[in-house]
């Protein structure tokens, strides 16, 4: 059985129809990707997956445990992590301070930075641990403000990890960034899935076909077509496309 | 399951202007039946008529005459919450579902559907640049095995456009005027002198 999986999900906003019929299933150790046209639903399609938004029909299941409609800080209690499109750092503090608040032993405590985070070594000895595996080594005290978006991604990637999730939902992770910067965050979400399971939702068909295990192409709130990066680049029309030349 | 997955059966849609002594001005008639699962192409230039005929299959448009049956299911009889459980239209902004209420629910009937049996492409955006053409085509095939009923519209404005009718489709509707001709087949289709006019050069 899947580690995650998604079922029949309906969503609407009034007259408007974002998820026509969703069917997903993520294996566990795999890096799932998630594609599709602008306006294809799929923001709200993860938005639904990680309890942001409640579907009107269909469910949702974690290992299992159907978690549909559940609210998100219970759905990540549960081990699930999502990096945002949007950037949600905070500036004014260290790239460790941001690592230290996102670790389940100091979110138990209650979320307070100030109070804190000094003393406990422990805490410290993680967060520094979670920057170098995102290649931050060397990085720790600078403040967020003062990194390079490249930098801004690989410590976003961090946080979420730092909740040590079992599922990892990534947004976008290239939005914005230049080709270099895109090339090193490759080899990060590489690192990355020797630790964790991950979906990652991507506009960029080159980073997800390089990536991705298993990709699901979604287009009218629905899954148009699912397989390995190998099984999807042997449709003809595929083949004719840019996304052809991709060896 | 014997009932054909759709019969339109003397549907007309007039428009007409003026209060008294009211004009015509368009007028879309239609009577045909597709009795299994298909992929049917529908052309035709701007203004003939093809996406009132989608959304008077949809139900989203009231006829003027006639009816549009879904295996059997008069679609203009189906609460309107759940005809898109019936047919969608999918269109540039497709996401937007609007039927004007006319009875309150409880008058109507079901759809006893989940998921739609009719699916109607309103000119999807076809580049072939990006790849998902070749998804988009495998998803027509994929509604079509699963028993349900596609129909693909398209204006044609360059060669790829008719290649993937050709590849894809297994009959044709042409509108043109407010008027259906029904091709078995491209080779039919483009055998028709108002078709071979409608599509000039790019059969050259």
């Amino acid at each position: 059985m899947a580690l995650f999986e998604a079922r029949g999900l309906h969503k609407r906003f009034g007259a408007q129809v974002v998820l026509e019929e969703i069917n997903l299933a993520f294996e566990a150790g795999q890096l799932s990707g998630i594609m599709g046209p602008n306006g294809a639903g799929k923001t709200t399609c993860f938005n639904v997956l990680t309890g942001r938004y409640k579907p009107d029909r269909g469910s949702v299941r974690f290992d299992g445990a159907d978690i549909t409609g559940m609210a998100p800080h219970r759905i990540v209690a549960r081990g699930i992590s999502r990096s945002f499109q949007i950037m949600n750092l905070f500036d004014e503090y260290s790239a460790l301070d941001n690592v230290v608040i996102a670790l389940p032993q100091v979110r138990a405590r209650g979320f307070s930075v100030t109070h804190a985070l000094d003393a406990d070594t422990d805490a410290r000895d993680r967060a520094e641990a979670v920057l170098d595996r995102v290649g931050l080594k060397g990085r720790e005290r600078v403040n967020v403000r003062s990194l390079s978006y490249g930098e801004r991604r690989a410590l976003e990637i961090g946080v979420a990890l730092a909740t040590e999730p079992r599922l990892l939902f990534v947004d976008e992770p290239t939005a914005g960034l230049g080709t270099g910067a895109t090339a090193r965050l490759a080899e990060l979400i590489r690192e990355l899935k020797r630790h964790t399971t991950i979906v990652m939702i991507e506009h960029d068909m080159r980073f997800l076909f390089s990536l991705a295990d298993r990709i699901s192409v979604i287009h009218w709130g629905q899954v148009i077509a699912e397989g390995t990066p190998e099984e999807l680049r042997e449709n003809p029309w595929v083949r004719r496309s840019n996304l052809g030349g991709l060896a | 399951m014997n009932e054909p997955i759709l019969r339109v059966d003397g549907l007309r849609k007039s428009y007409h202007r003026g209060f008294l002594g009211r004009t015509e001005t368009f007028r879309l008639e239609a009577d045909f039946t597709v009795e299994a699962p298909a992929i049917v192409g529908v052309m035709g230039p701007n203004g003939s008529g093809k996406t009132t005929l989608f959304e008077l299959i949809t139900g989203s448009n009231a006829p003027s005459a006639g009816r549009v049956l879904c295996r059997g299911r008069d679609i203009h009889r189906v609460r309107h919450d759940e005809r898109d459980r019936l047919a969608i239209h999918y269109h540039q902004s497709y996401q937007v579902r609007h039927f004007r209420r006319t009875r309150p629910a409880f008058m109507m009937d079901r759809a006893g559907s989940d998921y739609p049996i009719v699916h109607l492409f309103d000119e999807p955006q076809f580049n072939t640049q990006d790849g998902y053409i070749g998804f988009m085509l495998d998803f027509f095939r994929r509604l079509r095995s699963e028993g349900r009923l596609v129909f693909l519209c398209l204006h044609p404005n360059e060669r790829f456009h008719l290649e993937i009718l050709r590849e894809i489709c297994e009959r044709f509707v042409f509108v043109q005027r407010g008027r259906l001709a029904h091709a078995a087949s491209f080779e039919d289709l483009t055998g028709l002198a108002p078709v071979r006019d409608y599509l000039g050069t790019l059969l050259r």
